[in-house]
């Protein structure tokens, strides 16, 4: 045991001197943690998206294309959506640059198609390089579309009137005439006010969550959501290359010559992956503290998610040190290590929400430890015990330990 | 031309070297791959929506109003399933309370609560909800017109609403007929980012363990000159990069349909961004001195420029100063080349701007490549 650990303290010693490496991998995924949180954080209470950028082409430049503009102008519409009248030519150079992703072109004679009550059609050109916002534009001119046709309807008559006004001489408005119909038009005008201030039937919109869940996603709960699933991705890493010693050793003679001494090999064996599985821990616990003083990340109970990160690391270490029995030399271990380590990140959820993925990532994502450390965290975040992720990595870790052990004394059998 | 000879030689080999190693087809090909269905499936998803969305209705109305906006709802592309109590199980659910009906017509203000699941797709819930917003303003506005006096007579009769203005779309003239398909963007993405990988982490690799096992001292012994080997080096990793574009590219056509616009000019656009990557493997190889740290900054580097550049998100989803900020990515401005000869089927004239700045950044890295270069340890 003693020898054990001295190989132990001269392992975290060596790589202590010469940090680099980890230092980088530790650093990755801060800055990723930080750009995907810059770029995917909550703006407002409402809104997740960037105003959209709108080019209104006013063909008609009447009365009814002003009342368009003006509903643009609405302080509510301008959170999300940022208007510039201009022509067709200028919209389609902002798209290109990707500074409008759609142009609203209002027809020649809209008001006078409004008057008169016909059909007219309001064009949506979308940016073809865009994918969502265009879409965004689209919904709303459609509910822009039925509200003006409802008004439409509603003042028809008096569109009418205003119709006529517009068509005959001043001398030959019957004004004296006007009193009732004017009258009429305050009545619709109450009518109006009485059914949409407030609302008659407003719509509530909210996202279904467990019972207790937050009802506001805060920047600080992106980052504590990524930050577990870019912390196992690099822990392998980190582990990889700690494990990576056995082969390189092995392949350079120290090996042969340590086994001179009156070191046994389970020893030397139990101590690379006792290294493996304290440095790993260690690190992780690095990530976690750099999340919360960086990010304000939260973590939930930490006597929970210690005993969860210590399931991660002791399953890493034991892979890997599997691994590591398993290939024949460096070059192979770093030319497979790398894309195992992709493909659990990627099937297991540390590069993108397991919940968007497609139902085959997510069954693959089971067998990987990135998808339960992941879910261990959220479970500990809730403030639950992570019970099934840590029997999973647990019992999953002594069997690779099971496997690890014999091989790698094989393997010390120079 | 004997020059020219040399390097080339030294410079297929490299790539002939490569090619041959068991874990380029992972990072080459199955890799990529999975990226490319994962990404472009998550688009395509986007893109199409469920074509018929579902609505749950929790309708408690005991009168005849509830019916009545379920009416204005209705539409092909909205399958409403009408239940009497909330279920478990929802993609999107709306309650009319038992009241809904009197308290339209005591013309007292009412919201309805209308939930969506955070796991069912956005697209078919943001349909549904402008839909609910129509209904109501659809509703509303019979009420203005026809809804004056005692409301429980309105439900016997008036006359139809009519779609007076109506809306309709097109892309610009001289684009896009159809839309792009979720591949369309997946592929030209992860391209860029695994060219970035592949040649920076291959190419640094190679030059570092070159230099470790004397391989690159070695070489001095043949007619090549230091300068000759570095740009020997340089091609090869350019070759790695573009082996790399064109396996992508033709899977993409060949599985996917991949439609790139014009495929000279992409192919040119890949091939300035490639030389960058490669000067900055060379640099990177020639800085470290241990294979780790080569992967890790290939890794972060890679990764970030991917994130800024536009390969991973639509950048139009991200804020106005990262969008800026992206400028400094070379990934942006080859994923933005690529964007104008796809999407707006641009030309030579179009990507100039982009194929000079991705040309003067390859030069620029290369020179201080070439200054870190070394041949010994």
């Amino acid at each position: 045991m003693r020898r054990l650990l001295l190989v132990l303290r001269n392992d975290v010693r060596r790589h202590l001197k010469s940090p680099a490496a980890i230092l980088i991998y530790i650093a990755i995924p801060m800055v990723m943690t930080a750009l995907i949180g810059i770029i995917f954080a909550p703006r407002t209470e409402e809104s997740t998206l960037p105003p959209i950028r709108v080019v209104l082409v006013d063909h008609d430049k009447n009365l009814a294309s002003r009342l368009l503009l003006g509903a643009f102008d609405a302080d509510e519409v301008k959170k999300m959506l940022e208007v510039t009248v201009s022509d067709e030519a200028e919209g389609r150079r902002r798209m290109e640059k990707g500074q409008a992703s759609a142009i609203v072109i209002i027809p020649e004679k809209f008001t006078l198609d409004l008057l008169d009550a016909r059909t007219t059609v309001l064009t949506v050109v979308k940016n073809p390089a865009e994918q969502f916002l265009p879409d965004v534009v689209e919904e709303f001119m459609n509910t822009m579309a039925v509200m003006l046709s409802g008004a439409v309807q509603a003042f028809a008559a008096e569109a009418r009137g205003i119709r006529a006004m517009l068509d005959a001489p001043v001398e030959s408005i019957p004004w004296e005439a006007l009193g009732p119909e004017l009258g009429r038009a305050q009545k619709k005008i109450v009518a109006v006010r009485k059914y949409l201030d407030p609302l008659l039937i407003g719509i509530k919109a909210e996202e279904a969550k467990a019972a207790g869940a937050k009802t506001l996603f805060t920047q600080r709960d992106l980052f504590s959501i990524m930050l577990p699933g870019m912390a196992i991705m690099f822990l392998l890493f980190i582990v990889q290359t700690l494990m990576r010693d056995i082969i390189s050793e092995r392949q350079d003679g120290k090996l042969r010559r340590m086994m001179t001494t009156p070191l046994r090999p389970l020893e030397l064996v139990g101590a690379r992956l006792a290294g493996g599985w304290v440095m790993g821990l260690a690190i992780l616990m690095v990530m976690v503290a750099l999340g919360s003083l960086i990010f304000r990340a939260e973590w939930g109970n930490l006597g929970y998610f210690l005993l969860l990160a210590a399931a991660a690391s002791f399953w890493t270490a034991a892979f890997f040190g599997f691994f590591s029995a398993l290939v024949k030399n460096r070059n192979q271990a770093g030319a497979l290590g790398a894309p195992i380590i992709l493909a659990f990140s990627l099937f297991g959820g540390s590069m993108m929400n397991p919940e968007a993925m497609p139902k085959a990532f997510k069954a693959v994502g089971i067998l990987t430890p990135n998808r339960w450390f992941i879910d261990g965290a959220a479970l500990v975040r809730d403030g639950r015990f992570p019970l099934a992720p840590l029997a999973v990595l647990t019992v999953s870790g002594i069997v690779l330990t099971a496997l690890a052990v014999p091989a790698l004394r094989r393997k010390t059998l120079v | 031309m004997k020059k020219l000879r040399r390097i080339l030689h030294v410079a297929v080999n490299d790539l002939r070297i490569m090619v041959g190693d068991k874990a380029f087809f992972f990072w080459s090909l199955v890799f990529p791959m999975m990226f490319i269905i994962l990404f472009g499936l998550l688009f395509k998803a986007s893109d199409s929506a469920p074509a018929v969305a579902e609505l749950t209705v929790v309708n408690l109305d005991e009168g005849r109003w509830g019916a009545y906006f379920l009416d204005k709802i209705k539409t092909p592309t909205i399958e409403l399933k009408i239940v009497r109590s909330e279920p478990a199980e929802y993609s999107r659910l709306i309650v009319l309370p038992p009241d809904f009906s009197a308290g339209i017509e005591a013309r007292r203000a009412q919201k309805l609560a209308f939930k969506k699941r955070r796991d069912a797709s956005t697209k078919a819930a943001a349909r549904v909800e402008t839909r609910l917003y129509q209904a109501v303003a659809r509703m509303l506005s019979e009420l203005v017109l026809y809804g004056d006096g005692d409301l429980a007579k309105f439900l016997d009769g008036h006359a139809e609403f009519r779609d007076i203005v109506q809306v309709k779309t097109r892309f610009p003239e001289k684009t896009v007929t159809v839309v792009p398909s979720g591949f369309d963007h997946s592929i030209p993405g992860t391209t860029v980012q695994f060219i970035m990988m592949m040649v920076i982490i291959y190419g640094g690799i190679t030059v570092l363990e070159d230099r470790k096992n004397g391989v690159l001292a070695r070489m001095l012994f043949s007619p090549l000159s230091k300068a000759e080997v570095f740009q020997a080096k340089l091609l090869g990793r350019w070759l790695m990069g573009m082996v790399q574009a064109l396996i992508l590219i033709v899977v993409g056509k060949i599985f996917f349909k991949l439609n790139l616009g014009d495929f000279g000019l992409s192919l040119l656009v890949l091939g300035a961004f490639a030389l960058a990557m490669a000067a900055l493997s060379i640099f990177i190889g020639s800085l470290c001195t241990k294979e780790d740290m080569i992967i890790g900054l290939a890794v972060l580097l890679a990764n970030l420029f991917a994130g800024l550049g536009g390969c991973w998100w639509p950048n139009e989803i991200v804020p106005l100063g990262v969008r800026r900020a992206a400028m400094i990515s070379p990934a942006y401005w080859a994923m933005d080349a690529l964007h104008k000869l796809r999407f707006f089927q641009g030309g030579f004239g179009d990507i100039l701007p982009h194929l000079g700045i991705l040309l003067a950044l390859a030069a620029i890295l290369g020179a201080v490549a070439a200054r870190a270069f070394r041949v010994r340890e």
